[in-house]
C-alpha cells in the first residue's frame, strides 16, 4: 500500500514535468519561419498552360527600420516574388524554392488577376483560395486593367509603407467617399459564380506610372519604384471570364442599382447659367429594383432615392431668393443619377453579364416563371430587358452660406 | 438486481448532454447542409426534422417509464426473453460504439483539416477518446455535470458564431421559399431525424433520473432547443454562403472564419473549435458510458468501469478502420448511409420492443415494474 502511494507520488510530478516541458507538436509554426502574404496575383505564365503566381510578402524586420531618426525609406518593407505551376497550389509550393520563410496566407487581403489572364477565366484559380485552410473568403478580388497582376503588385503608395494597406485604404475611401468602385470579396464572387441569374464583379485597378524625373523631397527615394495604383471602377465578368470594364460613373450606376452608394459627388450644370457648375455631395442613397414579367418580357423598375447637400457653387447664387433654382437643381441631380444607372445597364447588357442580379431577383419573386421561361435563356433575355429608372432626388442643405459671395463688377 | 451504475442525474443535466450530443453533427461536419440541393430551404428541413423527432423521443421515454428502474438493455430482456433481448441489447451497444467511432473520427478529421494537417489523426482521436473514457468511467453523474457546465460555454460560442458574421449575411439568399417544392428536402430532413434518433441513448439514462417525472419534458426540451440552434445556424449559413454553402466540409468552421469586426476581432475560429471539442467530448463520454453499462448489463457483469477503456480503444480503431478518407466519412454521414442505418437500428429496436410490450398486454411483472 505504501509502495503504491510512493509510486504515485513519484509518477505524478514526473508526468506534470513532462507535460509542462514537452509542449511541442507536429504542426507548430514559429513566427520567425513564416512570411505573411498580404496580396497575391495570378497571371498566365510564359510556359503553355501554366500560371504565374505573384505574392507580396511582408518584411517584418524592415517595417520598423525606416521609422527612425534618419527617415530613410530605402528598404522596402515588402518583397514581391513570383513562381509558376500548373495549378495554384503547385505555384504556392514552388515559392518555397525562393522564399526562405514559408508563405503564410491567413492575412492575404487581395487576389489580383491580370487582364489577359482574367479574360480566359479565373474560376480554376479561385479553388485553392477557397479550399485551403489558410486564406480566407474575405480576400478582395481585383482585376488589373491593361496590366499584369505581377506589375500591379509592384506599385507603392506615398502614404503607406505597405502597399496592400494602401490599397485597403483606397478601397475603403472609395467605397465610403466616392461609391465608384465595384467590389466583391471571394465569398461574394463564388456565390455570384454559382448563383442563378447573377454574374460576378470585381474591383478595377490601374497602374499610374511614375514620372522618372519627378523627384521632390519626401518622395520615396528608392531606385526603382513601380508607380502607384488607382481604383477606377469595376471589372465585369460573365461566368468566370472578364468581359469588360465599367468606368467610374457607370460603376456608381451599378452601385445605385445595388444600393451600395454611400457618398460621392454629383456635378450638375448650373440651371440658367452656362459653363458654371454645382457640386452636390450625396448624403445617402436608397434603392430597390423589381423585375416583372409582362407578356413574356421582363421589365425592371429601379427606384432610387437620393439625398444630397450643396457642396460648392460657381457663379453668384442666392438660394433664398430663387426657390425654383433649388427644384431645378434637384431635377438635374435626378437626371445625372438616371444617366448613370442607364449607362451601367447599357454596358452590362452589351457585355451580356447580369451583374445586378436582375435574374436572381426574378427567381426570388417568381421562381416558377424563372425556372420555366427564363433560366435557360437568361443570357439573351438579359440583353434586351427594359429598365425603368425612377429617381427621387432631394437636396437638403446649402452649407454654411445661403448665398455666395457677389464679386463686384 | 445489482446496480451497475449508481449515480443520479437531474432533468437539466439530461437536457444538457442531449443538446450537446446533437450539437456535434452541426458544428463539425453538418451532414444536412452537405446534402442540400436547394440551400435556401435548409431551415425548413431543419425545423421539419426537429418536429418529426419529437414523437420518437416521447416513445423512448414512454416505454422507459414503464420500467422505472431498468435501462433499455434490461427491459428488452424482460420483454423479448433472454436471447432475443440480449441480441437487441448488443445491437444497441454496437450502435452506440459506432456513434463513438464516428464522432471521434469526425473530431480528428476536423482538427487535421482545419489547423494541423501534418499531425496524425490518431493523436487527436486517442487523446479525445481517452479523456472521454476517463469521464465515462466515473459514471453518469460526472458526465451529467460536465454537460450541465459545458453547455453554457458551447452555447456562448455558438451565439458568437451566429451573430458576429452579421455584415456578411444576405438574407435575400433565403428566397425563394420552396421554389422546387418539398421533394428535394426529403433527404436533408431524413438526415436531421437520423441524428435525433441517437437520442435512443435516453433509454440508458432514464432509470438514473432523480425525478423520472421530468423525463418527457426535458427530453422534448432538448430536441426543441437543439432544433432551434440548428435552424438558426442553418439560416446564418445560408445567408452568409448562399448557394455555395453545400460545398463546405465544415460549414460552422468556415462561418467563424468569415467573422471580422472592424478589422480587429477576426480569426476567431478557435471558438468553433472550442464548441467542437467540448460538445464532442461530452457526447463521447455519454455514449461510451452507455455502451459500457449496456455491455455490462447484457453479459451480467457487475461493474462497467473496466469495460470503458477497452471500448474506447475499440471505438477509436473502428473510427480509423471504418472510413478510408474524409470523403468516406462525409458520405457515411449522409441519409442513404448513416440515416438508414440509424433509422433501422433505432426505429427497429423501438418498434420491436413496443410491439412486444403491446402483445404481452399487461407488461411482465418483475421487480421495479410499474403496473
Amino acid at each position: 500500500m505504501l509502495g503504491k502511494r510512493a509510486l504515485r507520488a513519484a509518477v505524478l510530478p514526473l508526468i506534470a514535468t513532462i507535460m509542462a516541458t514537452a509542449t511541442g507538436c507536429w504542426s507548430r509554426r514559429e513566427i520567425e519561419t513564416i512570411g505573411f502574404v498580404l496580396a497575391a496575383g495570378v497571371d498566365e505564365a510564359q510556359e503553355e498552360g501554366k500560371i504565374q503566381l505573384t505574392v507580396l510578402i511582408a518584411k517584418p524586420f524592415a517595417i520598423g527600420a525606416g521609422m527612425g531618426t534618419h527617415g530613410t525609406t530605402e528598404e522596402k518593407p515588402f518583397w514581391v516574388v513570383s513562381s509558376t505551376g500548373y495549378t495554384v497550389f503547385e505555384a504556392v509550393r514552388n515559392l518555397l524554392s525562393q522564399s526562405p520563410r514559408r508563405p503564410f496566407w491567413a492575412h492575404n487581403r487581395f487576389v489580383v488577376v491580370g487582364e489577359e489572364f482574367a479574360r480566359k477565366g479565373i474560376g480554376d484559380v479561385l479553388d485553392w483560395f477557397d479550399r485551403n485552410g489558410e486564406p480566407r473568403r474575405r480576400a478582395w478580388i481585383v482585376a488589373a486593367k491593361g496590366a499584369k497582376a505581377s506589375d500591379l503588385l509592384q506599385t507603392e503608395f506615398e502614404l503607406e509603407r505597405m502597399p496592400p494597406e494602401g490599397a485597403m485604404g483606397l478601397l475603403k475611401a472609395a467605397r465610403t467617399g466616392l461609391s465608384t468602385v465595384g467590389e466583391d470579396m471571394l465569398n461574394d464572387f463564388l456565390q455570384r459564380l454559382e448563383g442563378e441569374g447573377i454574374d460576378p464583379i470585381a474591383t478595377r485597378a490601374e497602374i499610374i506610372p511614375r514620372p522618372q524625373e519627378f523627384d521632390i523631397r519626401g518622395e520615396l527615394k528608392r531606385e526603382k519604384v513601380g508607380g502607384s495604383l488607382r481604383l477606377t471602377g469595376a471589372a465585369v465578368f460573365r461566368d468566370d471570364r472578364l468581359v469588360g470594364w465599367l468606368n467610374k460613373p457607370e460603376t456608381r450606376g451599378f452601385n445605385w442599382i445595388t444600393g451600395k452608394v454611400r457618398s460621392g459627388i454629383i456635378v450638375i450644370e448650373k440651371p440658367g447659367e452656362e459653363g458654371k457648375f454645382i457640386g452636390l455631395e450625396i448624403l445617402r442613397g436608397k434603392s430597390a429594383f423589381k423585375p416583372e414579367v409582362k407578356d413574356g418580357r421582363v421589365t425592371v423598375t429601379v427606384k432610387v432615392e437620393a439625398e444630397a447637400n450643396v457642396g460648392d457653387v460657381q457663379g453668384f447664387t442666392d438660394f433664398i431668393k430663387s426657390p425654383e433654382l433649388w427644384a431645378s437643381m434637384e431635377r438635374r441631380m435626378a437626371t445625372v443619377i438616371e444617366n448613370e444607372v442607364q449607362a451601367a445597364v447599357a454596358k452590362a447588357q452589351e457585355f451580356g453579364s447580369d451583374i445586378f442580379g436582375f435574374g436572381a431577383e426574378l427567381n426570388r419573386r417568381e421562381p416558377k416563371k424563372w425556372a420555366d421561361e427564363f433560366r435557360d435563356r437568361w443570357d439573351e433575355e438579359f440583353r434586351d430587358i427594359d429598365v425603368q429608372v425612377e429617381v427621387k432626388a432631394r437636396l437638403r442643405k446649402s452649407g454654411l452660406v445661403l448665398r455666395s459671395t457677389r464679386i463686384k463688377k | 438486481m445489482s446496480k451497475v451504475e449508481g449515480g443520479k442525474v437531474s432533468g437539466r443535466q439530461l437536457m444538457a448532454v442531449l443538446v450537446l450530443s446533437r450539437v456535434v453533427p452541426i458544428t463539425v461536419a453538418f451532414p444536412m447542409i452537405t446534402e442540400l440541393q436547394v440551400p435556401q430551404d435548409a431551415w425548413i428541413a431543419s425545423l421539419l426534422g426537429t418536429l418529426l423527432s419529437v414523437p420518437f423521443v416521447l416513445l423512448v421515454v414512454r416505454l422507459g417509464l414503464k420500467f422505472p428502474d431498468k435501462t433499455i438493455i434490461e427491459y428488452s430482456e424482460l420483454l423479448l426473453g433472454k436471447y432475443l433481448g440480449k441480441l437487441v441489447g448488443l445491437i444497441l451497444v454496437w450502435y452506440w460504439i459506432s456513434v463513438v467511432a464516428d464522432v471521434a473520427r469526425e473530431l480528428g478529421e476536423a482538427y487535421t483539416i482545419a489547423i494541423m494537417p501534418e499531425t496524425p489523426i490518431l493523436v487527436f482521436m486517442t487523446v479525445t477518446a481517452f479523456l472521454a473514457a476517463n469521464a465515462a468511467r466515473n459514471g453518469l453523474e460526472v458526465v451529467g455535470r460536465m454537460g450541465e457546465n459545458g453547455v453554457w460555454v458551447v452555447l456562448f460560442f455558438l451565439i458568437v458564431m451566429f451573430v458576429l458574421p452579421y455584415d456578411e449575411m444576405r438574407f435575400r439568399n433565403l428566397a425563394p421559399v420552396l421554389a422546387r417544392g418539398v421533394r428535394p428536402l426529403a433527404a436533408p430532413t431524413g438526415t436531421v431525424v437520423s441524428f435525433f434518433l441517437q437520442f435512443i441513448v435516453l433509454g440508458m439514462v432514464l432509470p438514473y433520473l432523480n425525478r423520472p417525472k421530468d423525463a418527457a419534458r426535458y427530453s422534448v426540451y432538448a430536441v426543441l432547443a437543439s432544433g432551434i440552434l440548428m435552424t438558426w445556424l442553418t439560416v446564418v449559413l445560408v445567408a452568409v454562403f448562399g448557394p455555395t454553402v453545400s460545398h463546405l466540409a465544415m460549414p460552422a468552421f468556415s462561418l467563424s472564419r468569415m467573422i471580422s469586426i472592424a478589422d480587429f476581432l477576426e480569426r476567431i475560429e478557435a471558438i468553433t473549435m472550442g464548441a467542437w471539442t467540448l460538445s464532442s467530448e461530452i457526447k463521447l463520454a455519454l455514449f461510451l458510458w452507455a455502451s459500457a453499462v449496456g455491455l455490462a448489463q447484457v453479459f451480467g457483469v457487475s461493474r462497467f468501469q473496466p469495460l470503458v477503456y477497452p471500448l474506447g480503444a475499440i471505438a477509436v480503431s473502428f473510427g480509423i478502420l471504418f472510413f478510408e478518407s474524409t470523403l468516406d466519412l462525409q458520405r457515411f454521414l449522409q441519409f442513404k448511409n448513416f440515416g438508414l442505418y440509424s433509422l433501422m437500428v433505432t426505429l427497429g429496436t423501438m418498434g420491436v420492443l413496443y410491439l412486444a410490450a403491446l402483445l404481452r398486454g399487461r407488461l411482465p411483472v418483475g421487480p421495479g415494474v410499474r403496473r
